[in-house]
């Protein structure tokens, strides 16, 4: 095995480790809304959603990372570049993340000074990071870049797919460099802060997926190379064609040029196009395969990526996207809703897949099934669905009563959130909550516990 | 657009998309399985698309250039299943090329 696919075990550890966190995080979040006293003077909303969130977004880059450690010396036929500089920097990742989290618990805020900026928080939704640290994932970043490149020159080869990866790369350092705040303009701000959000979501992170599944696919149903290739240039042109522009449609009550919002309500209504060819694609591979796989639990996964994308990314999306709706819907728990949905489909699905099969190649499992896996897929997608399901219910209380009737005042906010539509919303999100980390715990248990099951498995399939 | 004009569009226009999702994978199914019955239940959904396109149409207050969006996208989605489905039949019929 190369020292490559070994970080990218470490990498998947500490994915799983942080998917938990912010599962747990997410669990604390949700229950505030139902006791707003809970941890009082202990832990405030504002932190423990912020642990939430920055979680969500580094378990996902984690998995990324880990799925690309994974594949690459398979693909070019040799060990990583510089891969020792990204065996250090995994530790140091690790480590600064823990300080993070433990600074924001610790001091949560500081004052309205460089050294709070530095040191404690940067205020800005999703990128809350102190610089030091923000720097520290630039850092990471640029050699992770180097690794992918570095072994595609060393290897004097490279592919498709990794061809479309190392493109990938460069905007999605340059974006991140948007997380360091500038402008005291706040319109402007949020202007700029926006492209890093969505263009890292809507067209990095959905290319760099996009490269993962392609790679994935591959191993898991044996696809030839100019197959997933093809289909990788057509869904990325497509999704990169719509995403883009598609930013606009968050330029919502931040003083951005009306225009935006008709750009990006056009573009990304255009969105769920593509998504349905993922669909349509997924179908074919099934009906091709006769879901016949070594590895079920990551077959299935993938299966849930394409359906949970076109579901939470193209239909939750779809119904806010038109300016018209989405001028009420913005920033309520309707657009909560469709978030859940989409991140949960489009990236953690994928990133779920990957590791079922790096886990079939590490412990030198013939065959990957059993129960739990179907329980852990169960439990966790029927959580899921079910809170966003909850979530759209107070969504729409918010959209209506607050925005619409109540015309966006305090005493609307109010009047809203003591709806008894939008209480019960967010009650049965807590419950469904519950079910999801429930779901977690059996995944959790599945992965620890696989090797040891296998064998029993697989000599049952082989007498069959 | 009136309070309640919010809700039922957006759910008007969820259904929509979701009705788009729901004939598409019946129509791959029905490519796959070559059961009728998929095939039938597709235009089932289709038409039912179809009926949620005019209702956004007729009876929200979105502008004439949304509308117009709405019934080429629904064109869109008609197309989109068969012209995937022929693309991933011509990709692996002329077989794996080695790199």
């Amino acid at each position: 095995m190369y020292r490559s696919q070994i970080l990218a075990m470490k990498y998947f550890s500490a994915a799983v480790t942080l998917f938990g966190i912010m599962t747990i995080t997410g669990l604390i979040s949700a229950y505030y809304y139902i006791n707003p006293d809970f941890l009082f003077g202990v832990l405030p909303f504002n932190i423990a959603k912020i642990l939430h969130i920055n979680t969500l977004v580094i378990w996902l880059l984690m998995g990324f990372m880990g799925s690309i450690y994974w594949f690459l010396p398979g693909e070019l036929g040799r060990e990583t570049a510089g891969i020792w500089g990204a065996e250090i920097l995994f530790y140091v990742f690790c480590a600064a993340v823990a300080v993070v989290a433990v600074v924001f618990i610790i001091f949560q805020y500081g004052g309205s000074n460089e050294a709070a900026l530095w040191l404690i928080n940067q205020g800005r939704k999703y990128v809350e990071a102190p610089r030091w640290a923000a720097l520290g994932i630039v850092l990471i970043m640029v050699v992770f870049a180097y690794n992918v490149i570095g072994t595609a020159i060393a290897a004097r080869k490279t592919t498709g797919i990794i061809t479309v990866l190392m493109i990938d790369l460069i905007p999605l350092i340059l974006l991140y460099l948007i997380a360091f705040p500038a402008i005291s303009n706040m319109s402007a701000d949020l202007f700029w802060w926006w492209w890093l959000v969505h263009l890292w979501v809507e067209a990095t992170w959905e290319v760099l997926i996009g490269c993962i599944m392609a790679l994935a696919l591959m191993q898991l149903l044996g696809t030839s190379r100019r197959i997933v290739e093809t289909w990788l240039y057509i869904e990325v042109a497509l999704v990169l064609g719509t995403g883009i522009l598609g930013l606009g449609h968050h330029y919502f009550w931040i003083g951005t040029p009306n225009y935006w919002l008709t750009i990006g309500g056009f573009f990304s209504a255009l969105e769920p196009l593509p998504l349905l060819g993922m669909v349509v694609h997924a179908v074919y591979d099934a009906g091709a395969q006769h879901m016949k796989t070594t590895n079920r639990p990551a077959l299935y996964w993938m299966m849930a990526e394409a359906f949970g994308n076109f579901i939470g990314a193209g239909v939750w999306g779809f119904m806010i996207t038109l300016p018209q709706v989405n001028l009420y819907a913005h920033g309520t728990q309707w657009t909560v809703s469709h978030g859940h949905f989409a991140f949960w489909g489009a990236y953690a699905c994928g990133v779920i897949s990957v590791l079922y099969l790096v886990l079939q190649r590490t412990r030198n499992l013939t065959i990957v099934d059993g129960s739990l896996w179907k329980w852990s897929f169960a439990v966790l997608n029927l959580g899921l669905v079910g809170m966003t399901g909850a979530l759209l219910v107070s969504g729409f209380v918010q959209a209506f009563v607050e925005r619409a009737i109540g015309g966006s005042t305090l005493q609307a906010f109010i009047s809203g959130q003591e709806n008894a539509w939008f209480i019960d919303g967010m009650v049965a999100r807590f419950l469904l909550a519950i079910v999801f980390t429930a779901g977690y715990v059996v995944l959790v248990w599945d992965v620890l516990s696989l090797g040891r099951r296998a064998p029993a498995v697989a000599a049952a399939a082989v007498a069959q | 657009m009136s309070a309640l004009a919010i809700l039922e569009t957006g759910l008007l226009l969820g259904l929509y998309a979701l009705l788009a999702g729901i004939w598409g994978v019946l129509w791959a199914l029905a490519q796959s399985r070559k059961r009728p019955m998929y095939g039938r239940l597709a235009i089932t959904a289709y038409g039912l698309h179809a009926l949620a396109a005019l209702t956004i149409i007729l009876s929200t207050p979105l502008g004439f250039g949304w509308k117009s969006l709405i019934v080429v996208s629904s064109f869109a989605f008609l197309a989109t299943p068969p012209m995937t489905w022929r693309l991933l039949r011509y990709t692996h019929q002329n077989g794996p090329v080695k790199t």
